[in-house]
């Protein structure tokens, strides 16, 4: 099984903050990876390194064995535009665009625009009838999976989600799950951030973050553990010293956190 | 749809359906472009019209038959004055009066009668204030200080008495040498000349010489007007040529040809006269109101320039800020962009071509509306109209666009920086 993400005792630093603090994680192509963790446990930096956004200050991040570190940034450019699907909570769509055009940038930035791809790409995710509204006349379930088709749009390797349900409805939050069911059929590897534990729960594994520190990995589906150890894959790991960390070669599990973490308690 | 069509179909979404924005950009080039253009026009109009202005303060450049001539009594004959003209024509826009002079006695007092074209006089001579009406056949225009010493009004009547005697040719061609050394200081050459030639080694008062021959003979004339320059042709009596001719009983050329020139080197025209030797005529700038009028205009145009600098700089303020107002509101998206992959160089691109559209259009509606507020201004102020400059107006609209992309320089390139983390940070 082929790696297709290798990260090495990666740290993120800000002063005397260690954001991610010395995690070293391996996740093989196909897989769907849920990172889980309260506000500010480090996910999203983590995300942001993963995705060519930000760099670790120690470590080395490795992305179909190239190592980031050593890219520039036009070539960090290219890596995220021809591996990396971004899926945001707040789906950050250009407003002044329609929901097509804003699928073609991605193309644009790409490669070459193909408004009939595109519109393709909308019709997957059922949109096709709403292509030529602006974003801010579709509602925030259309708007996320506008942003899904964008993602999926130049076929990326690697799609990272950022809280993709964060700001849906029960409905919606269904679609873009069934549509990341879709894309992991398919082969695509997807890492979802998330502090819902039924988005969690549809990925294949789970790694949990407290403040900046791996402190436990779960596997949802055996088959895909056995075929990943089986690959000499190892579970994540810390070298952070800190009580409850998962430093050593065992998997520490724990219990899927609640959407009581989002919602306050409702249900 | 090719990468260059999405290009512009992103250009134009900006543009257009983010209008609030673009509106304010569009306007930030506008008034800048309108008040630039409004501003250039005047300054190009003004001197224009200045020296049109100053022009009709009298002649520029006065030409005089030289001493050494065939016969200095002769004067200029007309086919001189005729080639003279097409020569400064030639340089630009003329305008030009003829004077012949004449020792006449009023009373038995000796005056000097300026024999002229009417027409032309006053064309040359805005300034000169006249009670009554210019000369016509049998009737005098008088200077003021002629008229003060014989107690005369318009209306009145004047007997005036020829006498060769008065007019030998060392008298003449004395008139004509004075007239040239006093143009060139005074201005009025060729009413010194006429003045200063007819009393030469005399005393005078109020500028008649004092006689005591009391011969009242002569040729009755009306007084049409009185002239009121407030310099010495004030002591001239006027007359049309055909009279000063009847008068004399003798046809001979002109003693002074005072020229408007319009042309801009008024030297080398002076020197291009000169040079023809054989036309035996002698060209002298008017020195006083040419290098007033240079020095208004200078200064007029300098301050205008001046002005038209700092609403540049005001321009690019106002425009810098607008659309760094706009980068900055569009930190989000930029980030984004980034995030999909483009480079600094794909992002700065959109902006700049964004920013120089702004420019397009602000520059287009602002080069109209300038030319409305100079045209207007022009009327009220000068009361006449100005035509389009359509180079000027192309200058105006590429300066504006130029503006807009130098201004929005500094917050691209901030922007352009952003780290596409950005977009993501917010947990």
């Amino acid at each position: 099984m082929d790696m297709l993400l290798e990260l090495d005792h990666i740290s993120k630093i800000y002063g005397d903050l260690h954001a991610v603090d010395d995690l070293s994680l391996t996740v093989p192509q196909g897989e769907w990876l849920a990172i889980v963790g309260s506000s500010g446990s480090g996910k999203t930096t983590l995300m942001n390194m993963i995705g060519c956004m930000d760099t670790p200050s120690k470590g080395s991040v490795k992305l179909e064995g190239r190592k980031l570190e050593d890219l520039n940034a036009g070539q960090l450019a290219d890596v995220r535009k021809n591996l990396i699907g971004l899926v945001f909570q707040k789906f950050y769509l250009v407003p002044h665009l329609t929901a097509v055009e804003n699928v073609m940038v991605a193309q644009y930035y790409h490669s070459v625009v193909d408004e009939k791809q595109a519109l393709e790409a909308l019709e997957k995710v059922g949109l096709k009838d709403r292509a030529h509204h602006l974003p801010g006349q579709l509602s925030g379930g259309e708007q996320q999976r506008v942003c899904v088709a964008r993602a999926l749009i130049n076929e990326p390797k690697l799609i990272l989600a950022d809280e993709p349900t964060g700001n849906l409805d029960e409905k919606n939050e269904k679609i873009v799950l069934d549509l990341f069911r879709q894309l992991h059929e398919q082969g695509t590897t997807i890492i979802v951030v998330t502090h819902d534990a039924l988005v969690a729960s549809c990925a294949e594994r789970e790694i949990m973050l407290n403040h900046g520190v791996l402190v436990g990995e779960k596997w949802n589906d055996e088959k895909a553990r056995e075929a990943y150890e089986a690959a000499g894959g190892k579970p994540a790991s810390t070298g952070a010293q800190v009580e409850g960390a998962q430093s050593g070669e065992t998997a520490i599990g724990f219990a899927d956190p609640t959407k009581a973490a989002k919602t306050g308690g409702e249900e | 749809m090719t990468n260059t069509g999405m290009f512009f179909r992103m250009l134009f979404s900006a543009v257009f359906r983010r209008r609030s924005r673009a509106v304010m950009a569009v306007v930030a080039s506008l008034v800048g472009a309108a008040t630039l253009f409004c501003l250039a026009m005047i300054c190009i109009a003004v001197p224009q019209q200045m020296n049109e202005e100053m022009r009709a303060y009298g002649a520029n450049l006065i030409v005089t038959p030289t001493a050494s001539g065939a016969d200095g009594k002769a004067g200029i004959d007309s086919a001189m004055v005729e080639h003279t003209t097409e020569m400064v024509a030639t340089k630009g826009s003329e305008k030009h009066a003829t004077y012949r002079y004449e020792n006449v006695r009023v009373n038995a007092a000796p005056y000097v009668m300026a024999g002229i074209d009417t027409t032309e006089v006053r064309n040359l001579n805005h300034h000169w204030v006249v009670d009554g009406k210019w000369p016509s056949a049998g009737k005098v225009l008088i200077g003021r200080d002629v008229a003060d010493a014989m107690g005369l009004e318009v209306g009145g009547r004047i007997t005036i008495g020829y006498r060769a005697s008065d007019n030998t040719s060392t008298s003449a061609s004395t008139n004509s040498g004075s007239s040239s050394s006093s143009s060139s200081d005074e201005g009025t050459g060729s009413a010194n000349a006429g003045t200063e030639g007819a009393t030469s080694g005399q005393q005078t008062q109020d500028g008649r010489v004092s006689s005591d021959i009391m011969d009242t003979s002569g040729t009755e004339f009306r007084v049409s007007g009185i002239v009121d320059t407030g310099g010495s042709e004030d002591s001239i009596i006027y007359a049309t040529n055909d009279d000063v001719t009847k008068l004399t009983g003798a046809t001979r050329g002109v003693d002074v040809i005072e020229y408007s020139a319009g042309t801009e080197d008024l030297n080398a025209l002076v020197k291009s006269i000169n040079a023809m030797t054989s036309m035996h005529v002698k060209a002298q700038p008017v020195t006083k109101i040419t290098s007033s009028d240079t020095r208004i205009i200078t200064m007029l145009q300098t301050l205008f320039w001046i002005v038209s600098l700092v609403v540049l700089v005001l321009t690019l303020v106002g425009v810098g800020t607008t659309i760094s107002s706009i980068v900055s509101q569009r930190r989000n998206e930029i980030g984004l962009r980034k995030a999909l992959g483009a480079s600094s160089a794909a992002i700065g691109i959109e902006f700049y071509v964004e920013s120089a559209m702004y420019g397009l259009i602000g520059g287009l509606l602002g080069t109209a509306i300038g030319y409305g507020l100079a045209q207007w201004l022009c009327v009220a102020v000068f009361s006449r109209s100005i035509s389009f400059n359509w180079w000027l107006a192309a200058g105006s609209v590429v300066l504006a666009a130029l503006v807009a992309v130098i201004a929005s320089i500094p917050p691209v390139h901030r922007a352009t920086r952003i780290d596409p983390a950005v977009v993501l940070r917010e947990e």
